[in-house]
């Protein structure tokens, strides 16, 4: 009963705020002082079910919170789904599930088309290159090296480019292995985004997207998941895996290679690195909230970094609809709700209010609360 | 007069037409549905080829022949503020759809399928109806109707997680020997995926689809022929030699067309195999993709485009694939017609 008290309450609250065009309400959610006032949440008088499809990074943390979210919000039921980030996108516009996942923001043509749809980052996820080369652990590439890997220019692993990056490290005189992923994928958006802005030739050439028109490398191969890049990498490969499958990497055998920042230092993918490049990269956000986290500066920032996105339609068709999708959202960035550790570990995620800077966390919660019935 | 009359039309159908008056109820509603069902085949393939044109309008005007000869498929870049224009009709900029790759990924893959299993389907069933006793033939030929029914990603998954290892492992290695005579099975081997794995794994699909219609086909060999030629002193091998195979030889090019369509259009195996990389491959293990699998893959891809580009050109694709599987089936009909001088039933397994 006291959590359909509090859930009534909270529902007067998201009322009043978007009656009163948000001015402060005694009946408001509480904030705690310091941090952005965020949007009217609570739980629906109705049961409502938030479906969401698109990206298969995001769902085993989308799956994560389902359980948790129903004990907080009875009337609030989470049901993710699969699909691709493509899917999560058009199901979104077209109205065929709440939400899109997806780990490429909106394009500004898709933007435009929809004035009402609103990308919202709710976790910040990175990638990570990976090599299979027994008795080497250590290995540092950068950008450069690895648009010319991928575009078939350096095919040995001894070649003087890598062997400069690595000196003391005995590279073998193999033949290396570039592994992509099968079709469009999210984190092939990621890595050609990586690759686009190291080399100029890349970006000239193949350019970045989900769907890459790969140059013909001899050897290549590719899979058609994250499991499936570590699955696939077999020795003398390269792949870049999303970190939710870091650890099934490690467990492989792979070595994850230190990427060069802008700033010259080689790092890896931790909860320390990613959100550096977090907090370089979203110094100031664009309104509409689409932001690369690739190639960032500062000392400490990992140069593959990005935010997940779940889309939302800002004009939705019922207002319980409209208060569970932003109570849920609210939650699900929040530190002590969706945003803690054991969930974010499903996928190795970091979690947005531990990164990104105040101003950029209110533009965020600004959007939540725009989101009405 | 009438029944001369309807003879010399049509001597299979009915001498005799009803009158309204003379119809039951039952014979009215039988009429209905039997008239609005003969239409739907007709209208299927009509509306499908009508609706894909349409959606795929727009790519043909903007790649025209290109289309066709280019080899770089790319939704260009979908972050670009700005579209580009070509024949009128707009696409994000840097897209360019050329399918030659696929084009050649698809006839390659579903070709080599076809040489390998047609001769396996047919010496196997003329093996178990001819020469093995009846018994276990019968037996054995059930496995065969059982194998027809796998479902299409059951091979693809034994594919990636056993026959592509394998293959890979011990089969590729000594083939790639052969290279020195075969430039084609050159170079390396890769990891099991690929051009050849799909296409041996698609020859295992339809070998089951060439078998089963063989086997009706040798069925119905008269038996009077078959013991005419034992009773004049042909062993059985001769008796196949000389009375089978010329009796089922235009059903084989029939049976064999069902499997080309099924290859073709398979998707779902073929994606998970093929390595599903857009090039012309270098070699026998090469990854490349077919124009089912690619239209499969990338349809995610596509729909991030808002121009609508991308879908066209995949539309574009998918009445490409629907043409050749119409033009194979047209070119089969003729081979049979001219083979046997009447028309066998040509089925499509896609």
């Amino acid at each position: 009963m006291r959590t359909g008290l509090m859930g009534g309450i909270a529902v007067f609250g998201a009322l009043a705020v978007v009656a009163c065009g948000g001015s402060s309400t005694p009946a408001a959610t509480s904030s705690s002082s310091g941090t952005p006032a965020p949007a009217a949440t609570g739980n629906p008088t109705t049961a409502v079910s938030l479906t969401e499809s698109g990206s298969t990074l995001l769902l085993p943390f989308l799956q994560e919170l389902v359980t948790p979210l129903t004990t907080q919000y009875s009337n609030i039921t989470l049901a993710p789904s699969g699909g691709g980030s493509g899917k999560g996108i058009t199901d979104a516009i077209a109205g065929n599930s709440l939400m899109g996942g997806t780990d490429a923001y909106m394009s500004p043509a898709q933007f435009t088309a929809n004035q009402t749809l609103a990308n919202i980052p709710i976790a910040v996820s990175a990638q990570g290159v990976w090599f299979n080369l027994p008795g080497i652990t250590s290995l540092k590439l950068d950008g450069d090296v690895l648009a010319k890997i991928y575009s078939g220019t350096i095919t040995k692993w001894n070649d003087p480019a890598i062997a400069a990056l690595n000196s003391g490290v005995t590279l073998p005189a193999t033949t290396i292995i570039p592994l992509v992923r099968q079709g469009s994928a999210g984190d092939t958006f990621l890595f050609t985004s990586f690759l686009s802005a190291t080399s100029s030739t890349w970006s000239n050439g193949p350019g970045f997207g989900t769907t890459v028109s790969w140059p013909k490398v001899s050897g290549e191969g590719s899979a058609s998941s994250n499991p499936g890049m570590v699955a696939a990498c077999k020795t003398g490969c390269i792949a870049y895996i999303g970190v939710s499958a870091s650890a099934a990497a490690q467990t492989a055998g792979l070595g994850e290679a230190m990427l060069e920042n802008k700033s010259g230092a080689f790092l890896t993918p931790t909860p320390t690195t990613v959100a550096a490049a977090v907090t370089a990269g979203a110094a100031s956000i664009p309104s509409n909230l689409a932001l690369s986290l690739i190639y960032q500066d500062g000392a400490q920032s990992y140069p593959i970094v990005n935010f997940e996105y779940l889309v939302v339609n800002t004009t939705q068709s019922s207002t319980d609809d409209a208060l569970a999708i932003r109570t849920f959202l609210e939650w699900t960035i929040d530190p002590n709700g969706g945003s803690q550790s054991t969930y974010l570990a499903k996928d190795n995620f970091v979690g947005l209010q531990a990164s990104v800077p105040a101003s950029v966390l209110s533009a965020i919660q600004a959007k939540i609360a725009s989101i009405t019935g | 007069m009438i029944s001369a009359r309807a003879g010399k039309v049509d001597a299979g159908r009915a001498r005799h037409r009803l009158s309204s008056s003379e119809l039951t109820f039952g014979d009215r509603v039988l009429r209905a549905i039997s008239g609005v069902a003969s239409v739907v085949p007709t209208a299927i393939l009509v509306v499908i080829a009508v609706v894909m044109f349409i959606t795929a309008l727009p790519s043909i005007i903007f790649s025209g022949l290109s289309f066709f000869t280019g080899s770089v498929f790319s939704f260009g870049n979908l972050y670009a503020t700005t579209t580009v224009t070509h024949n009128g009709v707009a696409a994000p900029p840097h897209a360019v759809y050329g399918v030659l790759p696929l084009i050649v990924g698809t006839l390659s893959t579903s070709i080599i399928a076809l040489v390998l299993a047609v001769p396996i389907s047919v010496g196997g069933v003329l093996m178990l109806s001819e020469i093995i006793p009846r018994k276990i033939s019968d037996s054995l030929g059930v496995f065969l109707e059982l194998l027809a029914g796998i479902p299409s990603v059951v091979f693809g998954l034994w594919g990636v997680a056993v026959f592509g290892p394998f293959l890979a492992a011990h089969i590729f290695p000594p083939l790639s020997a052969l290279g020195h005579v075969i430039p084609f099975f050159k170079g390396p081997v890769g990891q099991g995926q690929g051009l050849l794995t799909a296409s041996l794994v698609l020859a295992v699909m339809i070998i089951p689809i060439v078998a089963s219609t063989t086997r009706e086909l040798v069925r119905r060999v008269p038996i009077l022929a078959k013991e005419g030629a034992l009773a004049l002193g042909m062993t059985r091998y001769e008796t196949v030699r000389v009375v089978t195979i010329p009796y089922i030889r235009t059903g084989i090019v029939a049976a064999s067309l069902l499997g080309w369509a099924r290859a073709l259009g398979e998707t779902i195996a073929v994606l998970l195999i093929i390595g599903d990389i857009y090039s012309v491959p270098s070699n026998a293990y090469g990854n490349t993709s077919t124009i089912a699998a690619w239209i499969a893959s990338t349809l995610d891809g596509a729909f991030g485009d808002t121009t609508g580009a991308g879908i066209h050109a995949l539309a574009e694709l998918g009445l490409l694939l629907l043409a050749i599987s119409l033009l194979t089936n047209f070119a089969g009909r003729l081979v049979v017609r001219k083979v046997s001088g009447g028309v066998l039933p040509v089925g499509r397994g896609v």
